[in-house]
């Protein structure tokens, strides 16, 4: 028989089956699969089935599933801002003092002003700024949130929350990598790989910005410790504080929704594709894989992507600092420029342009923005106390109570980092949808911004 | 300006104009050429329509279906005749063998397509079709069968219309109109005609889907009563009349305590029927892939706080599903045993 006899011989035997074949096929290797584990494996009683079902009773009630859900995001959230503080300080003196020796090295060799300043207040300075202030949340973030997963408790968030996401035409899913945004939006684009419905996966991925990730908090955290909470004494002030970042958070969310369900009615319309869940036993997390894959798979991935675009951006922030340009430099130029848009949305100039060429990172925003303000060469701390910034930013520059207001929606709302970018164009292979990540994202912030200066200047609060 | 700045913008703008490929002329005449040749396979499928349904096209047909003046028609009609696709007696038009076989590979393309679109990327019936004649223009016969074969090789469309193969072989039984089928006879939904696609939206509207089960219960002139056992569905005669159905199979009956996964109580543990005949594609992959096989015991276990999703113990594992999904697994509820 020649090979063409067979193949139409088997074109013709392929219509005489019947629809349901395929199953039948998945059937008989379950069938064998069962018979094999009979054979081979040995079942002792059945304890942890009970304990099982006692632990997920009580996450998934009404009573107690949301609370214990709010209360471990809140403490991840807390450990890493907090422990992440302490590391980055450490990390930041050894790579700065790294690069003040190197340099002093540079300044007694003679070389030009503008190479030294180039390559050690520019490239340097904003690779080491991202990598101090990135590094340690992640490394603290990242095995935290493998570990909820590992656990098996990530999973039944996205059980119960599923009802709130089917009400925006997404996955239920998308719960967990919305929770990966907190830690970094690149690693929870990367994360919406677990959604297999394309649609709801991009549904995911352009949503995945409007959750405040771990280079915005320390922004949110400033803004509403110094401005916000300024009124206030001692203890209270910590409360309005953190009362603020967490209403920040909850906007965030509901923008999350409001955008899932805008994008399932328009650009992103469809069925609702098949919601399937494992809920995997709890199990014993193993810490060595935690970490291996937290670290390696999460971490440094993310930090890569993020050296890659800081090298260029920490350039470009040091030439439009260091250009002259009439009787200043160029970023002083430039921002008086945006001025009068950034004062419409309620900001100011300068504030639009940290934006534009931090974007790289949001960590290295406020450093851009201070280094501006306080006419600085290059990326600087602020001032150290809340009464100093208060002066430098209400006394010299003329920020109000809507400027922080302001300030820290647009943080919360605007475009995604360039590493965000860089990675939905990675992960959906389309310069279109990472347009449109930007487009919506930006188009968002600019009208919530716009609305809320218009409004409060309406009302005369600003 | 200079004269060299003059020659310098005039030279960019002939590039601009007349650049092989890139060209603004070049892009023109590829856009023409390619809305020439949907046009020249448009009017095949109209034909091979029209012989399907045993009757013969006219170039005042062509002109009707393809939004053609007259003229633009008889073009149209005597491009094709040269090119041999179509002949021409008195004033109506026939494929030639050439012909025909390109119309049933735009045929196979648009189906395909449709298969495609409902069942991987979860488009909305009523879509399916716009997007898919959008498509059907661009493939090759052998791109063509590396879709099907990604397919699974399907037999239907989504709305129950056959799928030529390569060779140009389908079946060509359609069921019966629903408004010919003898009242009170068990019958099963074979086919959902798409056009005209106002009516098409009513039938899916209403929830009437491929493969399911129905009885007739009522025929007068003003409307069609349609019953799955459940439901009733009031239909207008011509709407209904979109509605193909064919016998039984018996051995396909469900058995008469199956109700959909999504109706059994909590706790109640039942066994796996079938999976509804409109699950296909990605979704009946994925139930499968977790082990939702006919005969594999579910169990309701875990309830949200909202009554959905819903997670069922099957083989050992825990799986959460919506409503939705449930509602297309038959089982049929076991004796209490716990």
């Amino acid at each position: 028989m020649q090979a063409n006899d067979v193949l139409a011989k088997a074109e013709l035997l392929r219509r005489q089956l019947s629809s349901s074949f395929r199953d039948e096929i998945v059937k008989s290797l379950y069938a064998e699969a069962e018979r094999i584990a009979r054979r081979a494996v040995k079942v002792h009683g059945d304890r942890t089935y009970d304990l099982d079902q006692q632990i997920d009773r009580l996450i998934t009630s009404p009573l107690t599933g949301l609370p214990i859900m709010l209360l471990l995001l809140a403490v991840v959230i807390w450990t890493t801002v907090e422990g992440a503080n302490l590391v980055s300080e450490a990390l930041a003196a050894v790579l700065f003092g790294i690069g003040d020796a190197m340099r002093a090295l540079f300044v007694q060799a003679n070389l030009p002003w503008w190479i030294t300043g180039f390559v050690w207040d520019g490239v340097y300075r904003g690779l080491a700024w991202v990598v101090s202030v990135m590094f340690p949340p992640m490394a603290i973030f990242f095995p935290a949130f493998t570990l909820l997963e590992d656990l098996g408790f990530l999973p039944r968030v996205a059980f119960n929350l599923d009802w709130l996401f089917k009400k925006a035409g997404a996955h239920g899913k998308q719960a967990l990598t919305m929770t990966m945004g907190f830690g970094c939006n690149a690693a929870g684009v990367v994360s919406t790989r677990i959604i297999d419905s394309p649609r709801e996966r991009l549904i995911a991925i352009l949503t995945n910005n409007f959750v405040p990730c771990n280079g915005r908090f320390p922004t949110l955290i400033m803004l509403a410790t110094v401005f916000v909470a300024a009124g206030f004494q001692g203890w209270v002030t910590s409360l309005i504080a953190a009362a603020t970042v967490v209403g920040v958070v909850l906007i965030g969310i509901g923008f999350t929704f409001l955008m899932s369900l805008l994008l399932s009615r328009t650009i992103l319309k469809g069925e609702a594709s098949a919601f399937t869940l494992e809920l995997p036993p709890y199990r014993r997390p193993d810490i060595l894989r935690i970490l291996y894959t937290s670290l390696i798979d999460r971490t440094l991935f993310v930090l890569w992507r993020a050296i890659q675009t800081a090298a260029p951006a920490g350039a470009v922030i040091w030439i439009l600092a260091n250009l002259p340009f009439g009787s200043s430099n160029l970023a002083a130029a430039i921002a008086s420029w945006l001025d009068p848009f950034g004062h419409l949305l309620g900001l100011d100039g300068v504030i639009l342009l940290a934006y534009v060429i931090a974007i790289p990172a949001n960590e290295i925003v406020v450093p851009t923005m201070m280094m501006m303000y306080l006419g600085a060469g290059m990326m600087v701390e602020g001032p150290g106390t809340a009464e100093a910034i208060r002066t430098l930013l209400i006394g010299q520059h003329g920020w109000t109570l809507l400027t922080a207001v302001n300030l820290m929606l647009f943080a919360l709302l605007h475009n995604p980092c360039g590493t965000t970018i860089l990675t939905i164009y990675k992960e959906t292979k389309s310069v279109k949808w990472a347009t449109v990540s930007v487009v919506i994202t930006l188009g968002t912030a600019f009208l919530v911004t716009f609305l809320t200066a218009s409004l409060a200047r309406l009302m005369g609060w600003a | 300006m200079s004269p060299i700045t003059w020659i310098a913008l005039l030279a960019a703008l002939a590039l601009i104009v007349f650049l092989p490929r890139a060209g603004l002329l070049a892009q023109v005449r590829h856009y023409r050429t390619v809305r020439q040749r949907e046009q020249v396979e448009d009017a095949l499928k109209h034909l091979l329509d029209r012989e399907h349904q045993g009757s013969h096209a006219s170039p005042e047909s062509l002109a009707g279906t393809l939004g053609l003046s007259r003229a633009a028609a008889m073009r149209l009609v005597e491009s094709m005749e040269a090119q041999g696709l179509i002949e021409t007696r008195g004033n109506q038009l026939h494929l030639t063998a050439e012909g025909e076989r390109w119309a049933l590979h735009v045929l196979r393309a648009h189906r395909l397509w449709e298969r495609y679109l409902a069942d991987e990327a979860r488009m909305p019936l009523e879509k399916v079709h716009t997007e898919a004649h959008r498509r059907e223009h661009r493939l090759t016969a052998a791109e063509l069968d590396e879709l099907e074969a990604a397919l699974g090789h399907p037999t239907r469309d989504p709305h129950g219309d056959p799928i030529p193969t390569r060779e140009g072989n389908f079946a060509r039984e359609m069921g019966t109109p629903v408004t010919a089928w003898p009242a009170d006879s068990p019958a099963r939904i074979v086919h959902l005609e798409d056009e005209p696609a106002l009516a098409y939206e009513q039938l899916l509207a209403a929830g009437l889907r491929l493969g399911q089960d129905v009885r007739v219960l009522e025929r007068t002139p003003q409307r069609v009563v349609l019953s799955d056992g459940e439901n009733e569905y009031r239909l207008a005669p011509a709407v209904a009349s979109n509605i193909y159905v064919a016998p039984l199979p018996e051995h396909q009956r469900l058995p008469d305590q199956a109700l959909p996964l999504a109706e059994l109580p909590n706790g109640q543990a039942a066994e796996i029927v079938k999976l509804d005949d409109a699950v296909q594609g990605l979704t009946r992959r994925r139930f499968l892939d977790l082990g939702l096989t006919p005969g594999a015991i579910v169990y309701p276990e875990l309830q949200n706080f909202f009554g959905d999703p819903r997670a069922y113990r099957v083989r050992g594992a825990l799986i959460a599903l919506r409503k939705e999904q449930a509602a297309q697994i038959w089982v049929r509820p076991l004796e209490p045993t716990r």
